[in-house]
């Protein structure tokens, strides 16, 4: 019996002994798999400066991570390779610099699809796999190439959280994100995290003011990207539009007689030309979305949290449907809604990739207002803070499509006297109101030859600056040769 | 001989001159300094001002010292008819900001030790004086009034001497030398006041409400050590004169603001003819000299007899090349009649107005205010507070690029495009919305009536059960109107949200339980 006993006990060890050996050497054969897939890339990167927006400030040198997600495509971030002059990609441990491209770039996302010239570096490389959303507090892997070394870095940590948080590359835009203390450096974006062998999401952000903190993009905003990108053109991840204020309040749930245990979210305002317009109303509750209950702080199941609602829509495509139930009138209505791109304008996100607009004009420099501007030091007046937050929430009428301002004056006899004029918001020229740059660059070269004056008219300035228009012409080339300036303007083919 | 001579000389003149100017030195004239110790006291003010963000307490107790002088008022009858200065219309003269929210104002005479308790008179935040008072009949016996005089020898154009005092301790004071550098107009921005000034240099130790002293006659007072601005005599004369009438109207001031016109192109669409010099109305006041018949847009050539440059300087008869607003330190007093050359609409014409003074009000986001209680109303731990530079200057001494920036628009842009206003006349817009306000939840104490509310700050109210919101009285008249039951309060968007319910039933003991449990005094004050 002892025997017998002793017998199995050996057997039972024996197995363990084997089934640990397996495990780490799978685990082992996983990782060794993934370092190959893991490449460094480097950004030569050149931004637009917004002061003087015909020139590029000083090339700089960044350094990011990236991975092989099909046979010939790296994913990495778009902050990595924005703005980008010559991208090179390096394998691990290898010195040699392959030439890539940005084959496809998502801003509001964070992320970026880069192909390299060469089709032998793909040679004997696999892509990695994609996993699904982790465990809150299971173990995770990030892999990269962060600052202080030129090999590959290898981290790990645990997830801390799964919530909604705003990319910061964007500055406006708000997806789920993943939490994580594993250490994210800058370098480390565009690497992929992993767990038992599979990527989980792709490093993307720190909080710098906090320790431990990083954060990766989650699996769903990458494969929403891959399936976006199928027919080659990105069109972006769908917004519902409404903009909503918690219910908490009982008082205010029985204020709009929502039966009781019966939770929601309150409609303030419906973004014109949004996925919601027409359909939900301000003052509608939101109750449900796809089936799933909407509690009074907006969020819905998903998975072992609660994140916000909007995950139904970004999980989505732009033309997809979505299931709401609102709470109006005393009843509730299902909504279907067909899913439509952000309805806000380009300006609101930051800029990359293109050159800014600008038109000169007797040597005043016009420009489209947008974030990239009113983030320069010194630019967040009341005035400009208002033309780009607060005019479409407070006075959506009397909207533009593009506030035009007077960014500065390149000095020259045609404008003595307004020299020192900055960041002059234009609401009328002559007379006539002023949609966008295109719009001002057509009317002052479509002015009758015997135009004596161009009167900019402001809201936010009761004194108009006038020109001379003749001389504003004459003098044109020369004001822009003597500043070193190749165009007179930049304007977009799409205004 | 001659060389003996010559010798004689250099020898004579090496020992001569040391000796001279130790002579000169020993000698040199310093400026009486005995007899201003019966014109003027020490002073030490505690000042308390009001927290604007918890509106019922108060905050810190900070402590200022310097000097009041003694002055009678020039239009009291008592003061003309006796020949020697009667104590009881004696008053002490100091700055504003001295005592403003003062609690306890102490002065203390050279020659008694004891201090004494003076009482705030009279103050005129925006000319920054004040007018004290003591009750003690004992404190003036002795004392008496500063004789003022404008400055002299203006005609030296760099520097004129002057001097004042270093208080070292309460009974031991010397003079300090400096120098007046020039006669300007100063922005006091609190107020948003334009008044002559003098610009000082060289004194060090001078304080708030010292004596501006030449050749033993008090030409002005010092306001601020650090920027070393002075009041003219004329400005402090002409507040004393004011003083001295029955209701006090602040000093004579302009009602416009200007601009230049930037160049021949803007000349010619305003149809001004070329090369007449003036400057262009940008603003018309609510108060001040011109603002009731003056127009956004007019082009003002000449005020009275005084023509003005492109950038609105004219001949001061004492003072030479002068900003305009000199001619209200000794040329044009309150109530004189003026007239006003201006090109309206290309036309040349004369306004017949008066000379008016400064007025403190008129504003939708009234500027810095003193001695006022904050105005506020607590409902369901809603607190309701009218938008004020009182209020924004709780971010900080840098409040002005510090507090947020959604508020911040509604006091630079005072005639805000926001209310559907685009005026550049402030009066028609005071006639317009006379006494608007903002009127904002600036913060939601936490009580179970609100719980969901709590992230709620500075969002502006816009109604309250459908009345608009114009000022903090339409709040308490709104929260007796309620709907089925419930208070709603809508918020100009922008806001973290953009409304908000409160019950009726259950409101009153919230309120009563907020009071008890915050420890506020008082659920309203206004």
């Amino acid at each position: 019996m002892k025997y017998f006993m002793l017998h199995n006990l050996v057997k039972i060890f024996f197995m363990l002994i084997c089934l640990c050996s397996f495990y780490y050497l799978n685990a082992h054969a996983k990782v060794s798999g993934i370092e190959h897939a893991v490449f460094r890339i480097t950004n030569f990167q050149q931004r637009p400066d917004w002061q003087s927006p015909w020139k590029l400030k000083p090339t700089v040198r960044g350094q990011g991570s990236g991975f092989l997600i099909k046979n010939d495509l790296i994913l990495t971030n778009a902050h990595v390779v924005s703005d980008s002059r010559m991208i090179l990609v390096n394998k691990i441990s290898s010195s040699k610099p392959f030439l890539a491209d940005v084959f496809a770039i998502a801003h509001d996302s964070d992320l970026a699809l880069l192909k390299v010239r060469d089709p032998n570096f793909y040679l004997n490389l696999n892509p990695l796999k994609l996993g699904g959303i982790p465990k809150l507090r299971s173990r995770v892997r990030a892999f990269g190439y962060p600052m202080g070394g030129q090999e590959l870095s290898r981290t790990e940590g645990v997830v801390s959280r799964i919530e909604f948080g705003t990319y910061v590359h964007s500055g406006i835009d708000s997806h789920l994100l993943v939490q994580t203390d594993s250490a994210i450096n800058p370098g480390n974006s565009g690497g992929p995290v992993t767990q038992h062998g599979k990527v989980i999401g792709v490093a993307f952000q720190s909080n710098l003011r906090l320790n431990d903190v990083g954060y990766f993009i989650p699996v769903p905003l990458i494969t929403r990207f891959l399936i976006d990108m199928k027919d080659g053109k990105y069109e972006g991840v769908p917004e519902i539009g409404v903009q909503t204020s918690s219910l908490f309040n009982r008082h205010y749930r029985r204020y709009h007689g929502l039966p009781e245990n019966n939770t929601g979210i309150l409609v303030d305002r419906v973004v014109p030309r949004s996925s919601a317009e027409g359909l939900i109303i301000k003052g509608d509750v939101l109750t449900k979305i796809e089936d799933k209950r909407i509690d009074a702080a907006g969020m819905v199941n998903f998975g072992e949290q609660l994140v916000s609602f909007f995950i139904e829509a970004e999980n989505r495509q732009i033309g997809d449907s979505l299931k709401v139930e609102v709470w109006r009138d005393g009843k509730f209505h299902n909504l279907s809604l067909t899913l439509k791109a952000p309805p806000f304008g380009a300006e609101l996100r930051n800029s990359y990739d293109e050159l800014p607009e600008y038109l000169i004009f007797g040597g005043l420099v016009l420009i489209a207002l947008n974030r990239n501007y009113i983030h320069l030091t010194g630019n967040l007046s009341p005035s400009l803070a208002y033309e780009h937050w607060y005019r479409e929430l407070e006075r959506p009428h009397t909207r533009r499509d593009q506030s035009v301002l007077i960014s500065r004056v390149l000095p020259s006899s045609v404008n003595t006297g307004y020299t020192n004029l900055q960041n002059f918001i234009v609401s009328t020229v002559n007379g006539s109101s002023i949609n966008t740059l295109k719009d001002l660059d057509k009317m002052l070269k479509d002015m009758p030859a015997a135009t004596r004056h161009v009167v900019f008219e402001s809201e936010w300035d009761n004194m108009p600056v006038v020109l001379d228009y003749k001389k504003s012409l004459d003098q044109q080339q020369d004001v822009l040769k003597r500043y070193g300036i190749l165009s007179g303007s930049n304007l977009s083919e799409t205004n | 001989m001659i060389k003996f001579i010559l010798f004689s000389v250099i020898v004579g003149w090496i020992i001569c001159s040391p000796t001279l100017l130790l002579f000169r030195v020993l000698h040199a004239e310093t400026p009486p300094i005995k007899p201003w110790f019966k014109k003027a006291v020490l002073l030490k003010s505690y000042q308390q001002s009001f927290d604007w963000l918890t509106p019922w307490d108060k905050r810190e107790i900070r402590t200022q010292s310097g000097m009041a002088l003694v002055v009678n008022l020039p239009l009291s009858k008592k003061s003309e008819t006796s020949k020697k200065a009667d104590k009881k219309t004696l008053y002490l003269l100091t700055t504003a900001e001295m005592v403003a929210d003062a609690t306890l104002i102490e002065v203390t005479r050279k020659d008694i030790r004891q201090p004494f308790q003076a009482k705030l008179v009279l103050m005129d935040y925006a000319a920054n004086l004040a007018l004290l008072n003591i009750e003690n009949s004992n404190f003036w016996d002795g004392l008496n009034p500063i004789k003022w005089s404008p400055v002299k020898n203006k005609s030296k154009v760099d520097a004129i001497d002057v001097y004042s005092f270093k208080i070292k301790s309460a009974h031991k004071w010397e003079i300090e030398s400096g120098t007046i550098q020039l006669m300007t107009v100063g922005h006091r921005r609190v107020s948003d006041a334009w008044f002559p000034i003098l610009k000082l240099s060289g004194f060090s130790k001078a304080r708030q409400g010292y004596p501006l002293l030449q050749e033993n006659e008090a030409v002005g007072m010092i306001l601020e050590t650090d920027k070393r601005k002075a009041i003219p005599t004329q400005m402090l004369l002409e507040f004393l004169e004011h003083a001295g009438k029955a209701t006090y109207n602040s000093l004579a001031h302009r009602g416009f603001s200007w601009r230049e016109l930037p160049q021949p192109s803007t000349a010619d669409y305003f149809k001004i003819p070329p090369a007449l010099p003036g400057i262009w109305i940008s603003r018309v006041l609510p108060y001040g000299t011109g603002s009731e018949v003056l127009k956004h847009g007019d082009y003002l050539t000449k005020i009275g007899k005084w023509r003005l440059s492109h950038d609105a300087i004219i001949e001061h008869p004492e003072w030479g090349h002068s900003l305009f607003d000199l001619l209200f330190l000794d040329q044009l007093k309150v109530g004189d009649p003026l007239e006003l050359d201006i090109i309206r609409d290309g036309e040349a014409m004369i306004l017949h107005t008066k000379v008016s003074a400064y007025k403190d009000d008129g504003r939708t986001v009234p500027l810095k205010r003193v001695g006022y209680t904050p105005r506020y109303l607590i409902q369901g731990g809603f607190l309701f507070q009218e938008l004020t530079a009182n209020y924004l200057s709780m971010w900080g001494a840098n409040w002005r690029s510090r507090a947020p920036v959604r508020l911040r628009l509604f006091l630079e842009k005072n005639k805000t495009v926001l209310m559907g206003n685009n005026l550049n006349d402030e009066s028609e817009l005071q006639s317009a919305k006379s006494a608007q306000r903002f009127v904002l939840v600036t913060q939601v104490i936490p009580d179970q009536i609100n719980i969901g509310y709590q992230k709620l700050s500075n969002a502006i109210v816009q109604q309250i059960n459908g009345q608009e919101i114009r000022r903090l009285k339409d709040v308490e008249e709104a929260f007796l109107n309620p709907d089925k039951g419930f208070h709603r309060i809508d918020f100009l968007p922008g806001s973290d949200r953009l409304s908000a319910v409160l019950p009726v039933e259950g409101l009153n003991q919230s309120n009563q339980r907020i009071k008890s449990n915050f420890r506020i005094p008082k659920l309203q004050s206004y």
